[in-house]
């Protein structure tokens, strides 16, 4: 047997473990002890999450559409047709009707080479990916307060933490060896504090639960603010020496007192001050959060009021400190780190700066267009228009990822032309008109990037499954078939060409991945990696950080007499997204087969639904029928369905309500009625 | 080399009967002859059954061993095996191998009366039982059959029932939780609702009960009301099985499995063993 | 006491290297610093290593995933395949704790009903041990009387002892011996002296453990903890990942999936190793008989220290490796729980 180190497929912490391959077949994992995060343990994912490797489903072959079928293609007669498709619609309507998704599962080599050819082989800025729908809020929040929009400690630090703020985030469920994290620190004695609309795992052993409205964000942690510096427990010194804005914020918070807030939030005002008074007199003191705080209207808002109580606390630039947006997806921070996104080059180098540009003009020797693209969000409503008529998906799966999927579904449908990249026929792929098939991690070389910002590397374990092509391989022959060629031996070249590019991975190459893992900002051959960051002084412009007077605005969509209840969305730790990989194992059916919703047992009783009884779920988009699961840890008048089943697809009943800045759906809050099934 | 206790057997469906609502009875005979005449079970004994292409599942034998050269398996179709069983047709090939577990007590019981208490499909391994000793009518005292079910097409093995009614010294009730109004003229409540109406001598009865979990406490709890003794109560326990040979772990019940020790045990040993039931 | 050689350590590689044409010769060896068994084909052994690999070489002869049958179906016949593995393989460098694992798998898989994958696996395989001459971090295997040097002879074909600059190597059975007999000129006659120092050490191991655990008064405990408030206490951060079950030395559970191709004429079974700490262990169609997580770790613990016990004339169930402490994510630590056991009145 052969046993490859490479890095987990599934979430952000970025696990290692051995992949046990014989005859070509994936068939046993091994944990990796040396790992400074999984450290020799995984989540029943990592140990059992791969079999969809060796589905029979796996896409073989490409497949081009004929009338409502699909037939069997070669790669070479599919390329020419996606050329040919993409060049008439780039001549007829401009290289701007074209858009791309790109994909945060896919490596870093694969997110460089696609917005690459987005934007020299097609000529657009139209290139994203699903971070917009879940972390865009995070990198535009930490970008404006801190100047860098990623987790700014590392985390192992977590579990030297004394004070943990963990603040929208179901940390066990999500990010298990974040999680590893929490629990170490709780039991070397340190303060726990959960702000959450239900009783996650974690909240047994918090020191105090905050069990606060959802969409109260801002408005909580302005209460906080106002109590930590009521109190005077504010860092002074930090907060002159090394931030602007404070005169604002303490304007700002100075409306939210504690009786105030707790009217808001519906957390009592004593636990409003416990709490302040906890985060604040912490040595160190780390904020961990995740989608309960980006995805809102107001998702950049609870960003940066995050960081505003990191700030005035003095925890952040220090070891076990900081503001730790745990990102979702194994390589969601690297796809956006790498410019798989509309308005940025890679390392966040914006297209509309023309020096920036003019250096990847000058490297990629081609004009590249200056106007920032358009967002996986904001992208759908000009399919709807007409002003994009062709889109390039790889690995993405809209018709059950995006807020209000019958929206979506229309949307997809205006399109003149779909190509999907996958491992699987999709409810995505199934619309396309050239489905190309992908390989999945087992089979390429390649680096994610941790939630961590730490660049590892992925191995190829067995040969592609069927005549399947590692998706930068068809990146490059797609872009030589655009007639912009892209030659590179192997992946190991196009992180040369990133680092050549991009200040904070200018010292990143394989060789030195051999060792473990670097964390950026890593720039030059001989930097070690930056665990934390902002330790002297901020990335962000001048090098001050930046406090901002944040105003509470409640979600866009409120409960009312016809739809009495707030939904709020979220994941599983046994399933993943949008379950192409996750419902295929066994073990991860076996422990959830199928979608629910949970229901208090004051509202059951008011709708008259038993535990497992069938229940109709609608808003104003759509309806579902799943099943009831009965319990007492979620609040009276909230419901929570998990996205991943597409038979009872949650996003069928979320709205595409936009957090105006980052473009983000407010898949935390919407309204919808409950009705026995 | 030693057998591989794991291969199934190929069988052949013989015939396939529509036995109440999404319940089928399937008559299998063994492809191999060898195998078709030396098959043989105790009462209770159950088997596991391959469709192909779908997987495995633990399914107890409703035919009594007296009828030699076929055997027959009531099925509801609620898993993915089972599922795909009831996709089945008549000459289809499943695959087979077992019996397994202890079956029923029979010559320990003889001379006793007997009652049976059944819910459902729960009637299944108890008819195998039944037929048997009827079989050996005059080794045993009166036999009282009380069974339900949640509604009247929910009911099995009818032809049985009124076989079973019209042999002497037998009682059969029948009940439903609810019924239609069309034509139900039997009893309605659940199935302990129908000891008080038999004449039991309870010092020389063994109680056989079958059914759904729910059912099997409820009266387990009656039962030891009306005064039975806790080794004179005989249930079975379903648990969840891969192998059906005490390798797979899964079906334990304290340090017993239930494929090896069970499916049958009486109150007796279940209360020592502590698991709840 | 059997016969006992000596091994120049220097010679360790040449005699194993001249097992490989006739063997897969499997030993630990390090990769980006993680201990595993390796075949040596691709593999340098690790002679001097202290601990054990965090996977048991359970998985020889019960692997992870394992290929029972094919089945193919085509115009109403059926055709059955199974797949026997019967790789000769020689195993080198098996702690104690794992040669008792392979004890507690035997007394599973070999008796009553032979299972045959195991039992061709097991056949084919020479297990030459390798006793601890330092504890490992979180084991306490002292306590179980599982090691830190082998105490069941019927459990290893060779046992080795690390002297230092030699190996006492003690011969366990006929297959162990023919092996030493191919190589005789490697191989010297163990002094009286030599084999005090392998006492010695075995003595100076035994007192540097850090933890022990009193097995009579765990097993005391269990029959009054039935409804203890610690099953649920220390399972409240149980994330569900199996890991404690699959790392373990004496954990067999299995789950068997039927695998159809595209057109679903044929088809794979295939047995996993499964984990009693799973919601879906106990699932059945309409109803799971434990629910909650209280209710499975009570299980994994009863299971080693009484029900394994009861089934197997009294051998106890858990190796004291403590695999199942370092790699749960959760920090769950089966020394703490004996420990409140063991306390218990």
């Amino acid at each position: 047997m052969k046993k490859v180190l490479t890095t987990c497929e599934f979430c952000g912490c970025g696990c290692n473990f051995y992949l046990g391959v014989e005859n070509n077949r994936v068939v046993a994992v091994y944990p990796c002890p040396s790992h400074p995060v999984s450290q020799g343990k995984l989540c029943i994912k990592g140990w059992r999450g791969h079999d969809y490797i060796h589905s029979p489903e796996r896409l073989k072959t490409p497949l081009i559409r004929q009338g409502d079928k699909f037939r069997e293609a070669s790669w070479d007669e599919s390329y020419k047709l996606i050329a040919n498709k993409l060049q008439q619609i780039k001549e007829q309507h401009g290289s701007d009707s074209i858009a791309v998704f790109s994909s945060s599962k896919c490596t870093n080599e694969e997110n460089y080479l696609l917005q690459k050819l987005a934007r020299a082989a097609i000529g657009t800025n139209n290139i994203d990916q699903c971070a917009r729908l879940c972390h865009s809020s995070t990198v535009i929040g930490l970008a404006q307060t801190f100047g860098s929009g990623a987790m700014t400690n590392s985390i192992p630090e977590i579990g030297n933490a004394d004070v943990i703020f963990v603040i929208g985030s179901n940390t066990s469920e999500q990010h298990p060896l974040v999680a590893n994290q929490i629990i170490k620190a709780v039991k070397g004695g340190a303060k726990l504090i959960i702000a959450d609309p239900r009783q996650i795992q974690l909240t047994k052993i918090a020191t105090i639960h905050l069990s606060h409205k959802v969409g109260t964000d801002v408005a909580l942690i302005n209460g906080m603010l106002n109590v930590i510096i009521t109190e005077g427990l504010i860092d002074k010194k930090f907060i002159s020496g090394r931030t602007e804005g404070f005169g604002a914020l303490r304007e700002e918070v100075a409306k939210f007192t504690p009786q105030k807030t707790s009217r808001i939030t519906g957390v009592p005002a004593e636990q409003i001050i416990e709490a302040a008074r906890i985060y604040a007199t912490g040595k160190s003191s780390s904020i961990i959060y995740a989608m309960g705080i980006t995805q809102h209207t107001t998702g950049v808002d609870n960003v940066m009021s995050c960081a505003n109580l990191a700030m005035v606390t003095g925890n952040v630039g220090k070891e076990s400190t900081g503001v730790n947006p745990l990102r979702g997806q194994n390589n969601v921070q690297g796809a956006c780190d790498m410019g798989a996104l509309p308005n940025v080059f890679p390392g966040y180098q914006a297209v509309a700066n023309d020096e920036l540009r003019q250096k990847f003009e000058k490297a990629w020797g081609v004009k590249l267009p200056s106007k920032p693209g358009a967002t996986v969000t904001g992208a759908m409503n000009k399919f709807i228009d007409g002003s994009i008529k062709a889109l390039y998906i790889m690995g993405e799966n809209p018709m059950i990822s995006d807020p209000d999927i019958n929206h979506t579904e229309k949307a997809l449908k205006k399109l003149d032309f779909l190509v999907v990249q996958d491992i699987f026929l999709t409810e995505t792929a199934k619309l396309a008109h050239i489905v190309l098939p992908g390989v999945s991690f087992a089979e390429k070389d390649g680096t994610f990037t941790s939630t961590e910002r730490k660049v590892q590397r992925v191995r190829k374990a067995i040969d592609p499954i069927g005549e399947s092509r590692p998706d930068w391989k068809i990146i490059t022959e797609l872009s030589s078939h655009l007639g912009y060629k892209m030659a590179y031996p192997s992946p190991s070249e196009v992180m040369d060409e990133i680092a050549k590019l991009t200040p904070s991975y200018a010292g990143i190459s394989y060789n030195r991945l051999e060792g473990g893992g670097l964390s950026w900002p890593c720039p030059s051959p001989d930097h070690p990696g930056t665990p934390y960051l902002h330790k002297e002084k901020f990335s962000r412009a001048g090098g001050q950080g930046k406090l901002f007077a944040i105003p509470y605005r409640p979600p866009v969509e409120l409960p009312d007499a016809n739809y009495p209840f707030t939904l709020t969305t979220g994941r599983v730790g046994f399933h993943w997204h949008t379950g192409t990989m996750t419902r295929k194992d066994w073990a991860l059916n076996r422990e959830i087969p199928e979608g629910f919703v949970e229901i208090n047992p004051q509202d059951a009783a008011k709708v008259g639904i038993r535990n497992k009884a069938t229940v109709k779920v609608s808003s104003r988009r759509g309806d579902i029928s799943l099943q009831a699961k009965v319990v007492d840890t979620i609040q009276e008048g909230l419901v929570f369905i998990p996205f991943h089943f597409a038979e009872a697809a949650a996003n069928k009943l979320t709205a595409a309500n936009l957090d105006p800045v980052a473009e983000i759906p407010e898949y935390k809050v919407c309204a919808v009625k409950l009705e026995r099934g | 080399m030693t057998e591989n206790i794991y291969a199934p057997h190929l069988v052949t469906i013989e015939k396939i009967r529509n036995e109440a609502e999404g319940v089928k009875t399937f008559t299998l005979t063994f492809k191999d002859p060898v195998e078709r005449e030396s098959f043989n079970y105790r009462p209770g004994q159950f088997g596991e059954v391959t469709v192909f292409g779908a997987g495995e599942a633990p399914i107890s034998i409703t035919s009594s061993p007296v009828n030699k050269g076929y055997f027959e398996l009531s099925v509801a179709g609620v898993g993915k095996v089972t599922q795909a069983l009831h996709l089945k047709r008549e000459g289809d090939i499943i695959g087979f191998r077992g019996p397994y577990g202890n079956g029923f007590p029979f010559d320990e019981v003889k001379s006793n009366d007997i009652l049976f208490v059944a819910g459902g499909i729960g009637l299944a391994p108890l008819r195998s039982l039944i037929n048997q000793m009827f079989s050996e009518r005059n080794k045993f005292g009166k036999i009282s059959i009380l069974y339900g079910a949640r509604y009247p097409a929910l009911l099995c093995f009818r032809d049985d029932i009124s076989r079973w009614a019209e042999l002497k010294n037998s009682e059969v009730l029948l009940t439903v939780d609810t019924a239609p109004d069309n034509g139900w003229q039997n009893n309605i409540g659940v199935v302990g609702s129908l000891l008080p109406k038999i004449n039991m001598n309870i010092e020389n009865t063994t109680a056989f009960v079958c059914g759904p979990p729910i059912m099997i406490h409820f009266i387990i709890l009656d039962l030891l009301k009306l005064g039975f003794k806790k080794d004179r109560i005989i249930t079975t326990m379903e648990r969840r099985m891969e192998c059906g040979l005490g390798k797979c772990g899964h079906c334990n019940i304290g340090e017993k499995y239930v494929c090896l020790d069970g499916p049958v045990f009486s109150y007796q040993q279940l209360e020592e063993l502590g698991e709840n039931i | 006491m059997s016969e006992m050689k000596i091994l120049d350590k220097t010679k360790l590689v040449e005699f194993l290297e001249k097992l490989m044409p006739d063997f897969e010769v499997t030993v630990p060896s390090y990769n980006n610093g993680n201990l595993s068994f390796s075949s040596m084909a691709h593999a340098r052994p690790e002679i001097d290593f202290a601990g054990r690999p965090l996977v048991p070489p359970k998985e020889y002869f019960f692997p992870q995933q394992e290929e029972m049958f094919t089945f193919a179906t085509k115009e109403g016949k059926a055709t059955i395949k199974a797949h026997i593995n019967k790789d000769k393989r020689v195993i080198w460098g098996i702690r104690p704790c794992d040669l008792y694992g392979i004890k507690t798998l035997d007394s599973v898989f070999l008796s009553r009903y032979v299972d045959s994958y195991y039992h061709a696996r097991r056949e084919n395989t020479i297990l030459m041990g390798l006793n601890c001459n330092e504890p490992c971090e979180a084991g306490f295997c002292s306590s179980m009387g599982t090691g830190p040097f082998a105490t069941n002879s019927n459990a290893f074909d060779l046992l080795f002892t690390n002297l230092g600059n030699q190996f006492l190597v003690e011969i366990g059975s006929k297959a162990g011996e023919e092996l030493i007999e191919r190589r005789a000129n490697l191989f010297a006659t163990a002094s009286d002296e030599e084999k005090n120092k392998s006492n010695e050490i075995e003595k100076q191991c035994k007192q540097a453990f850090l933890y022990s655990v009193d097995q009579d008064r765990v097993k005391a405990a269990l029959t009054k903890a039935w409804d203890d408030p610690l099953w649920a206490e220390e399972s409240k951060n149980c994330i569900l990942c199996g890991g404690c079950n699959f790392i373990c030395p004496t954990c067999y559970c299995f789950n068997i999936e039927d695998i159809a191709d595209e057109h679903e004429q044929n088809s794979t079974r295939v047995r996993y190793w499964d984990s009693c700490q799973l919601g879906g262990y106990t699932q059945m169609a309409a109803e799971n008989t434990r629910k909650t997580q209280a209710e499975r770790l009570r299980q994994r613990i009863y299971d080693k220290f009484s029900y394994v016990p009861a089934r197997h004339n009294g051998a106890i169930g858990c190796t004291g490796c403590g695999r199942c402490t370092e790699v749960c994510p959760s920090e769950i630590n089966i020394t703490h729980i004996l420990g409140i056991l063991g306390r218990q009145k």
